[in-house]
């Protein structure tokens, strides 16, 4: 359970040309910069490599998202940037997805579809819709339900998106993610898109498909659209169930930080469990490559 | 005694005879019935009903309403019984409300720490019955959230319970503040009074049941609840022990192989289905149906039956 040396940093730099990047407790906490990390990230630009950000926060677009990198004045470009609302939106554009998503989530999800060319209805428009006592009426085009962290969740919206998916013949039924907390403010996490998914999947009884970390799907779309391939690709991130099993599950090397969710001890209870999938690599923060700035540029 | 069992015993179930009935009277000292498809088919008492409630009651046998609707206390659905004609007691009725509180007596929860509720009305009345403290409840429906830079939800320390119900008014907040105790508050139990899927407020639509609510935070806390409503155990257990029954002398009457009749065979008790309700008798004899009541008829006042040889005198 080493954390990385010089030499591990180096070997690092050598072997993977794309370095792909969790957010929230990786590159920062709520509104502050983790130390260290701006510098990192632009000495891996100065080295040519590819820099790509997947959040499982579903609940800003890429384009909003983009607006916090520039507050917090983190150079990108919005196409390097994968929420996984974006996601849920891409893997329905990728199997040619022509109806209409019914969304229970943030406003992230809605903006995604309709740059998708996709027609999404409910979302935070649904907050304040209540159920009568009579049956309601499902729209007969709602091919898909999109269900993300929402902070607008309610019993109507739980009810309707479970009479989409039990009622309209072959309604799918998409995750983004399905983590149960996350870190939507700084000062404390919130429940996640896995709340959302368990109260609808409680009543269809149907497993969603997952579009975000740690699916492959995710993954792939990153990599048709950037010209890479996993072998090449070393996934950062401050989560074990998320980012280092996505790692894992797609072939991608893994570099666990400390500056968020998993702390020194959480890792030391996990490392000597049987069948724990273990990072490749870890580091207190990713802002410690500076260690090796010199180095790495002497080398390069 | 228990002919009745050893009578069915695994050879599957069998349409109940005059001599079944009969000894299932004698034998059995508690009668349980599921409500829906038993006792009356949405606001109407189903045939013969009160009647054959009258003549249980007169051979003095105890008889309990179990429902797994945690909104209204045992006192609040009274007011359903005797709109339909049935006279019976609060204290007959065994609504999921009432097992939650229930659940936490026979704990001997500390009186000087609380419950959180995600539920309605029913839930609350039964905690003040049994002299317990809680938080949250249908006033909480009214609390929006708003995820803005700064924003903290605190939480109340002594809450040491987490009961989920039945709420058509759950929300972000209650998720998170129910989250909260039970994550960090140590030794928080995690209480369902049910995981029905779907529930039938209007008969033509199915809408999301008590499951949701609890799919909701086990979803954001990664943990299982105990439940204390159908099909689990605690209900029969504690119905046991209020009147001093052994399993087999209480008999579970319902419509529902897959929840009432599981459910009574799970706790021991002897088995009766009914055919007034959703199974019907093709599912029940259907080579696919693997589980079998010790006894079935088409409803309950197929007991009546059994009237004339009693000699009851009701």
């Amino acid at each position: 359970m080493k954390q990385a040396s010089p030499n591990d940093m180096m070997e690092m730099l050598r072997r993977y040309d794309t370095w792909v990047f969790d957010c929230d407790g990786t590159l920062w906490r709520g509104q502050a910069l983790i130390e260290g990390v701006a510098d990192a990230l632009q000495l891996l630009r100065d080295l040519g490599k590819k820099v790509l950000f997947v959040t499982n926060n579903s609940t800003k677009s890429r384009k909003a998202f983009k607006v916090k990198f520039d507050q917090l004045q983190l150079p990108v470009d919005q196409a390097e940037i994968y929420s996984s609302s974006h996601s849920a939106a891409a893997y329905l554009q990728s199997i040619g997805f022509k109806k209409k998503a019914y969304v229970c989530g943030e406003r992230g999800i809605m903006e995604e579809l309709a740059a998708a060319g996709i027609a999404a209805v409910g979302g935070p428009d649904d907050n304040d819709r209540r159920l009568e006592g009579r049956p309601v009426e499902i729209d007969p085009e709602i091919g898909a339900v999109v269900c993300g962290a929402d902070p607008g969740l309610s019993y109507f919206k739980v009810t309707y998106a479970s009479l989409c998916l039990r009622h309209n013949p072959g309604c799918l039924f998409i995750a983004t993610n399905t983590d149960s907390r996350g870190h939507f403010i700084e000062k404390q996490e919130w429940p996640g898109a896995g709340a959302t998914v368990a109260a609808v999947q409680a009543v269809v009884g149907m497993e969603p498909i997952v579009t975000g970390k740690p699916s492959p799907f995710m993954l792939r779309d990153v990599c048709a659209a950037h010209a890479t391939t996993p072998d090449r690709m070393i996934m950062v991130g401050d989560r074990l169930d998320t980012d280092i099993a996505w790692g894992h599950a797609t072939g991608m090397a893994t570099l666990l930080v400390l500056t968020g969710i998993t702390g020194r001890d959480d890792l030391a209870a996990e490392w000597g469990r049987p069948g724990f999938q273990r990072p490749d690599y870890v580091m207190a923060s990713f802002g410690d490559l500076m260690g090796i700035s010199a180095a790495a540029r002497a080398a390069a | 005694m228990v002919p009745v069992k050893a009578a069915a015993g695994g050879q599957g179930t069998r349409r109940a005879t005059l001599e079944d009935k009969m000894k299932l009277i004698d034998g059995v000292d508690c009668f349980i019935f599921d409500c829906d498809g038993v006792i009356w088919r949405g606001d109407s008492v189903i045939e013969g009903v009160p009647e054959t409630l009258d003549m249980l009651r007169a051979l003095g046998k105890k008889l309990v309403f179990v429902t797994n609707n945690s909104t209204k206390s045992r006192k609040g659905y009274l007011g359903k019984f005797t709109s339909l004609g049935l006279n019976i007691n609060a204290e007959e009725i065994y609504s999921s409300s009432y097992a939650a509180a229930a659940y936490l007596d026979s704990i001997k929860f500390d009186r000087s720490k609380k419950v959180y509720v995600i539920g309605e009305t029913g839930i609350l009345e039964e905690l003040d019955l049994k002299g317990i403290k809680y938080l949250g409840g249908p006033g909480d429906g009214q609390k929006v959230v708003n995820l803005k830079p700064g924003e903290y939800m605190e939480h109340d320390e002594d809450v040491a319970a987490v009961i989920v119900g039945f709420d058509r008014y759950i929300n972000y907040y209650k998720i998170q503040y129910a989250t909260l105790c039970i994550r960090e508050n140590p030794g928080c139990m995690f209480i369902a009074t049910n995981r029905d899927a779907v529930t039938h407020l209007t008969d033509a639509q199915e809408w999301a049941g008590n499951g949701s609510m609890v799919g909701a935070i086990v979803g954001s806390t990664k943990r299982e609840p105990h439940v204390v409503g159908k099909p689990s155990g605690f209900m029969l257990q504690n119905i046991a022990e209020q009147f001093n029954l052994k399993p087999e002398q209480i008999c579970m009457v319902g419509d529902r192989l897959d929840t009432d009749i599981l459910f009574g065979q799970n706790g021991g008790l002897t088995t009766c289905l009914v055919l007034s309700g959703v199974t019907t008798e093709e599912q029940l004899l259907s080579p696919s149906n693997e589980v079998h009541p010790d006894l079935y008829m088409s409803q309950l006042s197929d007991l009546l039956a059994a009237k004339q040889t009693l000699k009851v005198t009701a």
